[in-house]
């Protein structure tokens, strides 16, 4: 007997979630990329600019904890965008052949890869936030805090994930991956990253408050940033962001999707 | 009117096709109006060699691909307006048993099962079932990187049946296999469409077309260029051949022209020669005679029948193995 509707959908979106995430289960090391990038940029970038935080008008006493909110983000993103670059691999070895065959909406079968994307971000934002305490910074956001940082964290890499996949029904070829991680390096870069608005120059000042990154930054980094304190005037910029990013890749990746047979 | 009847075809046909193109970006013709109509039941042979437009064909058939012209139904459905009906009563194998090497045989039926909306129970017992008939219990909870190739395809087989479709298509389901494995996918091919499973098959194998198709189509640059039972198509080719072998190479002219009374003859060298003729097999007795009494010594005379391979090159002008001109898909 065949299921149907709502049970229908959550037994695709499990069975597929649960395939993505196999990977992580049987292929040894295969969260150390997504992790390792991150906590090396974290420690790289404290050697190189742990001193900023000694500017007046630094927004904490700690770089580390400017830099904590910022490697979750980068290894939200690079673990979301690896759902594409997982995707153009299926399409080229001819999976993903195999899932258009079947009836199952059309929707679903990125939905899977995307909440894939979303529980395996957890493992590498939850070591880099380890790391960073260990390392130094309180959590001066507390509770709210940390679900800010989470939701920003996960819902990037929803974010990384649809572009990810957009990209990949776009050009249906493996080498599409490193195009996708450079646009979540970009993202990242561009904003907010290394220092606070007010200490910006020239074209970044220019562009930084354009990146909906820069408000993600600023809701994450309410777990950690003692001058951006828990409030919902640090949270909804970036709720709104988040929220726009979803939207427009979702739609791209839903157009794309559409398209795939043409 | 239903859509068979606008086709102007008969309305039991399980796959049908009128005037199927499918012109790819850049402007490559891999589909120029294919006709199609396969009877429920059948096995449609789809021959024809790489780039002929049998991959392209089946994915149009399968919803992979839109049409960029003309109409299909299958099973009764528009593959472009109720694609999802076409899903649910197809089973596809394609090309290159495409299957995640991370996954378990057992693993991966029991996904195919929920994409085509089996509870988990019946998903597992059906796994259960299609693991024992295509051979693989023993193998079912080994990662598919170390299944052999003939393992694969049993399994892709297996993927494709999951939810009993009514239609199967498959596309050059053994290629790359060896004769062993060739022989147990076409066993298993005999059997799924005995329980009135039809089924559609692209191969380039003149053999398997030969050995399994009630009735075939012969595809080129896009186009059907044949289509019938073997027997019929095998017509096409012309007169019966017979096949003569003589002892002394140097009397095949001599030969030649003495067997010409019967038919068309060539010369196939090293003492071998073709002989068409309407007579067939009861053309052995005078030919024989007429060589004998020219005291031309016979090592061997057989009665040859023309193979999909005569057809192919009858029908194109050339051989099924050669690549098509542009190489397309």
């Amino acid at each position: 007997m065949s299921t149907s509707g709502l049970a229908y959908t959550g037994g695709v979106g499990f069975a597929l979630w649960r395939r993505s995430l196999l990977e992580l289960a049987r292929v040894r090391g295969g969260l150390l990329p997504t992790t390792l990038a991150p906590l090396i940029f974290l420690l790289g970038s404290l050697g190189q600019f742990g001193r900023l935080d000694q500017l007046v008008g630094f927004p904490t006493t700690s770089y580390i904890a400017w830099l904590v909110p910022l490697s979750c983000l980068q290894a939200a993103g690079f673990a979301g965008g690896a759902t594409g670059a997982n995707l153009a691999r299926d399409i080229e070895a001819g999976w993903f052949d195999r899932l258009l065959s079947s009836p199952a909406p059309r929707p679903l079968l990125i939905l899977g890869p995307v909440m894939a994307a979303v529980t395996r971000c957890l493992v590498p934002v939850t070591v880099i936030l380890a790391a960073g305490l260990v390392l130094g910074p309180g959590l001066t956001g507390g509770l709210f805090g940390i679900a800010m940082l989470y939701l920003a964290a996960v819902s990037f890499s929803i974010v990384a994930s649809l572009w990810g996949i957009t990209l990949a029904l776009r050009a249906r070829s493996q080498q599409v991956g490193p195009l996708i991680q450079n646009g979540v390096f970009v993202a990242v870069f561009l904003s907010t990253a290394y220092t606070p608005l007010p200490f910006l120059k020239g074209w970044l000042a220019v562009a930084a408050p354009y990146n909906p990154v820069t408000y993600v930054l600023q809701m994450g980094r309410q777990a950690t940033v003692s001058g951006i304190e828990p409030s919902w005037a640090h949270t909804w910029p970036g709720l709104l962001a988040l929220a726009g990013m979803v939207a427009l890749f979702g739609l791209l990746a839903l157009r794309q999707l559409r398209r795939v047979d043409r | 009117m239903n859509g068979a009847e606008k086709l102007g075809r008969r309305t039991d046909a399980t796959i049908e096709a009128e005037g199927l193109e499918r012109v790819y970006p850049g402007g490559l013709r891999a589909v120029d109006g294919v006709d199609l109509a396969v009877e429920a039941g059948e096995i449609y042979g789809f021959l024809g060699p790489n780039g002929a437009g049998k991959s392209t064909t089946v994915r149009i058939l399968t919803t992979l691909l839109r049409p960029t012209a003309g109409h299909a139904r299958v099973a009764g459905y528009d593959v472009v307006k109720q694609a999802s009906q076409v899903r649910r009563s197809i089973g596809v194998a394609l090309q290159e048993a495409a299957l995640d090497p991370l996954m378990t045989g057992r693993e991966l039926l029991q996904l195919q099962g929920a994409l085509h909306g089996l509870r988990r129970a019946e998903s597992r017992s059906r796994a259960e079932q299609l693991l024992e008939r295509v051979d693989l219990v023993d193998a079912a909870d080994r990662l598919l990187n170390t299944y052999s190739g003939g393992m694969r395809r049993r399994l892709d087989l297996a993927m494709a049946l999951v939810h009993r479709p009514s239609v199967l298509f498959l596309d050059e389901p053994t290629t790359g296999l060896d004769p062993v494995s060739r022989s147990s996918l076409w066993g298993e091919l005999r059997s799924l469409n005995d329980e009135g499973t039809t089924i559609f098959l692209t191969t380039q194998y003149l053999e398997e077309a030969e050995q399994l198709a009630d009735r075939v189509g012969i595809i080129d640059h896009g186009k059907i260029v044949a289509e019938g039972t073997p027997q019929e198509l095998g017509r096409l080719v012309g007169d019966p051949g017979l096949y003569v072998k003589l002892i002394d190479p140097s009397q095949s002219d001599r030969a030649r022209e003495l067997l010409a009374v019967h038919g068309s003859v060539s010369d196939r060298g090293e003492g071998c020669l073709s002989l068409r003729t309407v007579l067939g097999a009861r053309a052995i007795a005078p030919i024989v005679r007429t060589l004998d009494e020219a005291q031309i010594e016979v090592d061997a005379v057989e009665v040859e029948e023309p193979t999909l391979d005569d057809v192919f090159l009858a029908v194109t002008g050339h051989r099924a193995e050669e690549p098509g001109e542009d190489g397309s898909p």
